[in-house]
């Protein structure tokens, strides 16, 4: 099934929405001055911030797209689906193929965080995708029909700190 | 010749569904992504209340939003797309302020109006609804404060480009508040810039 994203992706006068929900167009700059400012002020509790604020919006979000497409049934294609959509989004490519029910493996060999991130503050010391780690965390948890905190995700790997691509692994937490 | 803020709309709508194999939107010299605004308002007012709303946070976010404003309009107002869609639509250098504000309607930051702009000196700023002010509406209740941080930083970040010192040095010369907000139950959020005073 193919998606027809521009239809999906609507204006209605100032707001912009994917599949219902309101969403916002942010540069770079914007997001990984966020990233920044909560992990320098709050440590391991802004970056739990980070990861729960992206776990509740992307299981929101994809909770809502699934009910708007109720002829993708498989997890098969849900995970499909997952995936264009981050890529939709600006958000990156990711790779669902190595995940089930009971967690795994998801890579990542480029995302708008670690081009940002590079871009604007340069390599970092340790993992830093805590936005992806949380938004595979929400959108797993709405595949499979789990609630919030289903999942626990973290990032083996990262291309902040010059991997050749983000791993992440899922587990049931 | 008038600003056509259609024409700045379609050239964003248009410009973000280019994507490369990356899955990355490079546009207006910077990266763009599309994210759900509940992500954002989750982060500010998280943060804003694990730091005990001392101002703190709110100080931050203020910050963050006029920074990356600064950064992206500056981005965006060197970039070819301004140059052949913006461009020859600006007159005087106020028009650049209508020009960056339909930019920022096109993004989904709201129904931003300028309400009054006195060159050099005042910047004020309209909307009715804007995410910030709904989403904290939604989740706490009524508000005794603004809490549209972003575009009470980026208020200030539109003087700065257009009266400030050369990029990079004018970031902050301006500074914006909100003096009534959505989130506080008025009519609507309204963001005052003017000059900076130390
Ligand atoms: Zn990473
Ligand atoms: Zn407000």
């Amino acid at each position: 099934m193919t998606i027809d994203w521009p239809e999906k992706f609507a204006r209605k006068g100032h707001e912009l929405f994917l599949s219902g929900l309101p969403i916002a167009l942010h540069c770079h700059h914007y997001n990984m001055n966020l990233q920044k400012t909560l992990e320098t002020s709050l440590g391991s509790e802004g970056v739990l911030l980070l990861y729960t604020a992206a776990e509740e919006s992307s299981h929101a979000g994809f909770t809502s797209f699934l009910e708007h497409h109720p002829k993708i049934v498989t997890a098969k294609s849900k995970l499909e689906l997952a995936s264009t959509s981050y890529q939709y989004c600006g958000l990156g490519i990711i790779n669902f193929t190595k995940i089930g029910p009971e967690g795994g493996i998801v890579t990542s060999p480029h995302s708008h965080h670690v081009t940002g991130w590079l871009a604007k503050f340069g390599k970092r010391q340790n993992v830093g995708c805590f936005f992806t780690g949380g938004w595979v965390a929400g959108v797993l948890a709405a595949i499979y029909n789990k609630h919030i905190g289903y999942f626990s995700v973290d990032e083996l790997e990262c291309k902040m700190s010059l991997s050749k691509e983000c791993v992440f692994e899922v587990k049931i937490a | 010749m008038a600003i056509d803020t259609d024409k700045i709309v379609h050239a964003v709508m248009h410009g973000s569904r280019i994507r490369e194999e990356k899955g990355i939107i490079p546009l207006f010299g910077v990266y763009l992504s599309m994210i759900s605004v509940q992500y954002y308002n989750g982060i500010s007012f998280g943060f804003e209340k694990a730091t005990g709303n001392d101002g703190f946070a709110e100080n931050l976010l203020v910050e963050a939003g006029q920074e990356c404003g600064y950064a992206t309009f500056q981005g965006v107002r060197s970039s070819w797309e301004w140059e052949e869609v913006v461009k020859p639509m600006i007159e005087d250098i106020e028009d650049q302020i209508h020009c960056f504000v339909s930019i920022a309607i096109a993004f989904g930051w709201g129904d931003l109006t300028v309400q009054e702009l006195v060159p050099g000196k005042k910047l004020v700023i309209r909307a009715t609804d804007l995410y910030e002010a709904k989403g904290y509406l939604d989740v706490y209740g009524k508000a005794d404060s603004g809490k549209c941080y972003m575009v009470r930083g980026v208020t200030g970040a539109l003087m700065d480009l257009v009266y400030g010192d050369d990029y990079p040095e004018g970031c902050f010369q301006y500074t914006a508040v909100e003096t009534s907000c959505v989130a506080k139950g008025d009519p609507y959020c309204e963001f005052i810039a003017q000059r900076t005073t130390s």
